[in-house]
């Protein structure tokens, strides 16, 4: 019998099909993936041309102080003088041999100085030998031969940074040490030069690892991936941002060569934090961590810096250095083992301490109120983008010596006072600035009694009460009326002055009392409020306001009597401002805190020259500068007596607002200015005035540092005279109460006393008796 | 003596100078600053540089001078701006620095600069009235250029 036929489905068409269809979709995903591909790259490849031929960097600018000058004749301490070495980063050697040193032997330094480009020139690098007589400098040789004048680097004192805050010193590859490049690839990436940007070996390796525990916790990445993940990517460590990082990786390999990649790598490597900065790069790495540019770093140095690579704040030689050691000689085996080094060299230099810097020429401490003028000042002329990102090289006049000597007086004169007066603990704050009188240049400025504070700059944003601050304005306007001398007898009885709306305003003095008709000069001298306030009245004050206005006050003043004793705003600044003009004789010149601006590659941008406007008759400010001696030597900053020698002759005004909640004092030598206020920021009163408070603070500043004593310049229409003050009489020099007094020509008293016309006895011992 | 060193210095300027450059800081040009110059400033007799003293006695304003001197000479004006700031700095009561600028000033035809520079060295000269004559005829010669 036959069996009838199955009919069975044809599997193996079925199967065919299936697969068919599978590869179908394979390949159609495979195009839209490698459209995805191709676009996502096309991104990415924009991304890394446009870094890459784009300006890479964000550069800060750097900001210097003034390049000290040394000269014979220069009054300057010893001790000023190596702190400033210090600061600049110069390391004190028994006997100088390299630039960066220099060494102290009894009242002779010697100095190795570093080339430097200044905006005015350029300083090569020389031996600088000085002899100093107790504060004096009396010798200065240049490379063995006497020389008449030599300057020193300046300090870097801060930077104006993008918004990111990173900082760095580029350097070009060719100055790059070579073994700094070796043993960098040697540790990072030993097969830099051999792969297309990732290298498979390493990520293996790394995979392997990472396997085992578990993980990620270690990286395959080559320099190249380094590279790309700091210029453009985040820290995650993903596998999607790997991805994407080695598509980059790869494409930088494509569009540019080692060298090219190499040299971006060296200036982009994060290495180290200074406060608010990042120190990116090996060329600033090499300056803040051992105070030297990166072409002279040796071989035990660049093992450390390299060691920091792998973990910046866990390898940080100056936090944590017994670890930076560990992983510096880790580094050095590793020199050794790729034949870099020689096995002694690896020996002797293992056994090498760091070496790295206690200060250098990138520090923590910055100078922000300073560099606040400075930004305001460049915003006139530069954008705020240039600013933080083209690497100005900015010139000013601070003096670092100056600013540390104003700093630390303000911080413990405040202390002291609240101690002594039992206030509470930071009640007070204040601001100090310090110029040259001549030639408006600011040496310092203090805006807060912590001088590292970012913050708000009291020194040119405090708007306050200046008080008795504004009467030499009135003197002034008296004097230059040709009707007021010196000794012009003026009222001080109580006095009511009609104010707006019907007010009466009766200013007193600050100790209550009256002190009848008394000489202009003692008035000021001792700030009497009733006398001032009359003389005013008695001159005018459209003209005062025109005196404001002649010394350089730029806001225009209410005309309210109560503007004569001061009742009126001004931040430090301002004040400053004006008592420069008075300090250099009628010459209005304005403060300024820049000298020059060039590029990154030293070409001048813009200098900021000597200018000045006489505004003043030189006359009128001659006995003003007189009468300001006086308060001085008699009145009400008579204090500077115990503290200065009086051959200096120092002028000054104290200034009390009312109620007490400011204190002020304005004072000057030959050349040097400093304005200082003390206050409350809440405003409220305090038991200290002009003369208790703000005075002590600038004796403090100016007590150690070298003043010019100060001689009022006079002309051929000064005349003196011996007078008799109190009745404006004339008379003879060894007559009773004669001071020798200036007056404009014709100005002078005609009537003589009886001591003169020798009606009475001149005076003597034996007068008394017979 | 005095006066004749403060005469000299300025025959000795315009001896030297270029031509006032234009209002860019660069370059002076020679004729056209030597032809402002009054008459009495030609007519009087030259000045030797050779043993001539017509610098500061205090040798570190007398170098920055000198170079001062030199750079105007060769024409390089911001140079010898920035050597008589210099001197500025450190010899702040020396005449001759500021009736330098002031001449600085006034061949680049900054003539408001130039006048306050000469009233500055008036300022300074304080009561020497000889000087002061001298100075004050460069400073007539700037006002009614």
């Amino acid at each position: 019998m036959s069996k009838k036929a199955v009919h069975r489905p044809n599997l193996s068409r079925n199967r065919k099909s299936k697969a068919r269809r599978a590869l179908g979709w394979l390949a159609k995903l495979s195009i839209v993936g490698a459209v995805v591909l191709a676009v996502l790259m096309a991104y990415l490849d924009a991304q890394v041309r446009s870094k890459f031929e784009g300006k890479r960097w964000a550069l800060p600018a750097k900001v210097y102080a003034r390049p000290l000058e040394l000269y014979p004749g220069l009054q300057l301490k010893p001790k000023h003088l190596i702190q400033e070495l210090k600061q600049i980063g110069y390391e004190r050697v028994p006997n100088v041999r390299t630039p960066g040193q220099y060494s102290v032997h009894g009242e002779e330094i010697d100095i190795y100085r570093r080339y430097v480009k200044l905006w005015d020139g350029e300083e090569a690098a020389a031996r600088i030998h000085l002899r100093f007589l107790k504060e004096e400098l009396v010798g200065v040789w240049l490379d063995g031969k006497p020389t008449e004048i030599a300057r020193l680097e300046p300090l870097l004192i801060g930077g104006i940074y993008p918004s990111h805050n990173e900082d760095r010193q580029l350097v070009q590859i060719e100055d790059v040490p070579k073994l700094l490049v070796d043993t960098l690839v040697a540790v990072e990436d030993r097969n830099f030069y051999d792969h297309w940007g990732i290298s498979p070996k390493g990520i293996m390796r790394a995979f392997m690892v990472n396997l085992q525990k578990g993980a990620l916790r270690q990286g395959g990445s080559t320099l190249t991936q380094q590279l790309v993940k700091n210029f453009f990517l985040t820290q995650e460590r993903t596998l999607q941002r790997k991805a994407i990082e080695a598509l980059m990786a790869i494409l930088v390999e494509i569009h540019y060569d080692k060298d090219e990649i190499l040299e971006a790598y060296l200036n982009e490597v994060f290495l180290g934090q200074s406060g608010r900065r990042a120190i990116h790069g090996f060329g600033l790495a090499s300056q803040f961590y051992f105070g030297k540019h990166i072409s002279a770093l040796n071989a035990y140095e660049i093992a450390t810096l390299v060691g920091i690579v792998k973990g910046p704040s866990y390898y940080n030689p100056k936090r944590k250095p017994e670890r930076a050691l560990e992983r510096r000689n880790v580094v050095l085996q590793v020199m050794h083992e790729q034949g870099l080094i020689t096995e002694y060299e690896k020996k002797v230099w293992t056994m090498r301490p760091l070496g790295v810097v206690q200060y250098s020429q990138y520090q923590k401490v910055e100078y922000p109120a300073y560099l606040d003028l400075v930004r305001r000042q460049l915003r006139q002329d530069y954008a705020e983008a240039d600013l933080t990102s083209e690497g100005l090289k900015i010139f000013t006049s601070l003096n670092p010596i100056v600013q540390r000597s104003a700093e630390q007086a303000l911080s413990k004169r405040l202390k002291r006072l609240e101690s002594g007066y039992r206030m509470p603990e930071r009640s007070l704050q204040g601001a100090v600035i310090v110029a040259s009188t001549e030639s408006g240049e600011v040496e310092a400025i203090v805006g807060d009694r912590n001088p590292r504070y970012f913050g708000f700059n009291r020194a040119l944003d405090a708007r306050r009460s200046i008080g008795s601050l504004a009467k030499p304005a009135v003197y002034l306007t008296a004097l230059r009326s040709g009707q007021y001398t010196l000794t012009s007898p003026v009222d001080d009885s109580p006095v009511q002055i009609a104010g707006a709306k019907g007010s009466l305003w009766e200013p007193q003095n600050y100790d209550k009392e009256s002190h009848g008709i008394v000489p202009l000069y003692y008035a000021m001298a001792n700030s009497y409020n009733q006398s001032t306030a009359r003389l005013g009245m008695e001159v005018g004050l459209e003209n005062v306001t025109n005196t404001f206005k002649d010394l350089g006050t730029v806001r225009t003043l209410p005309q309210y009597p109560s503007i004569l004793l001061g009742a009126f705003e001004m931040t430090a600044i301002d004040v400053a401002e004006m008592y420069q003009t008075i300090a250099a004789s009628g010459f209005h010149t304005p403060l300024k805190a820049i000298r020059g601006v060039t590029t990154a590659e030293g070409q001048l941008l813009s200098r900021y020259g000597y200018q000045v406007k006489q505004t003043i008759k030189t006359e009128p400010i001659y006995l003003l500068q007189k009468a300001m001696q006086q308060t001085v030597k008699q009145g009400t900053a008579r204090y500077l007596n115990s503290r200065f020698d009086t051959s200096l002759n120092l002028a000054g005004k104290t200034g009390t607002s009312d109620s007490q909640r400011d204190s002020w004092f304005s004072g000057f030598s030959g050349d040097r200015l400093a304005v200082v206020w003390v206050g409350r920021d809440d405003n409220e009163s305090m038991p200290i005035t002009g003369a208790s408070g703000a005075l002590r603070v600038w004796a403090d500043t100016m007590h150690d540092l070298p003043l010019k004593p100060l001689y009022p310049l006079p002309t051929e229409f000064i005349e003196e005279y011996w007078v008799e003050p109190q009745s404006n009489l004339l008379t003879k020099e060894k007559c009773e109460g004669a001071m020798l007094m200036p007056y404009i020509k014709g100005t002078a008293p005609q009537m003589q006393n009886e001591c003169a016309t020798g009606t009475k006895d001149k005076g003597g011992f034996w007068s008394r008796f017979f | 003596m005095m006066r004749f060193t403060l005469l000299s210095l300025v025959l000795f300027l315009s001896a030297c100078a270029t031509q006032p450059s234009s209002t860019d800081f660069t370059k002076s040009t020679s004729k056209s600053g030597l032809s402002v110059l009054p008459n009495w400033y030609h007519e009087s007799v030259g000045y030797h540089l050779e043993g001539g003293q017509i610098y500061p006695d205090h040798p570190p304003l007398a170098k920055l001078l000198k170079d001062a001197d030199k750079a105007f000479m060769r024409d390089d004006l911001a140079a010898c701006q920035t050597l008589l700031e210099r001197a500025q700095r450190i010899g702040t009561r020396e005449t001759s620095v500021y009736v330098r600028l002031s001449y600085l000033y006034w061949v680049q035809k900054k003539n408001k600069l130039a006048e306050q520079m000469a009233r500055r060295a008036l300022a300074v000269l304080g009561a020497d009235t000889a000087q002061k004559q001298e100075v004050s005829r460069l400073l007539s010669a700037i006002q009614s250029n």
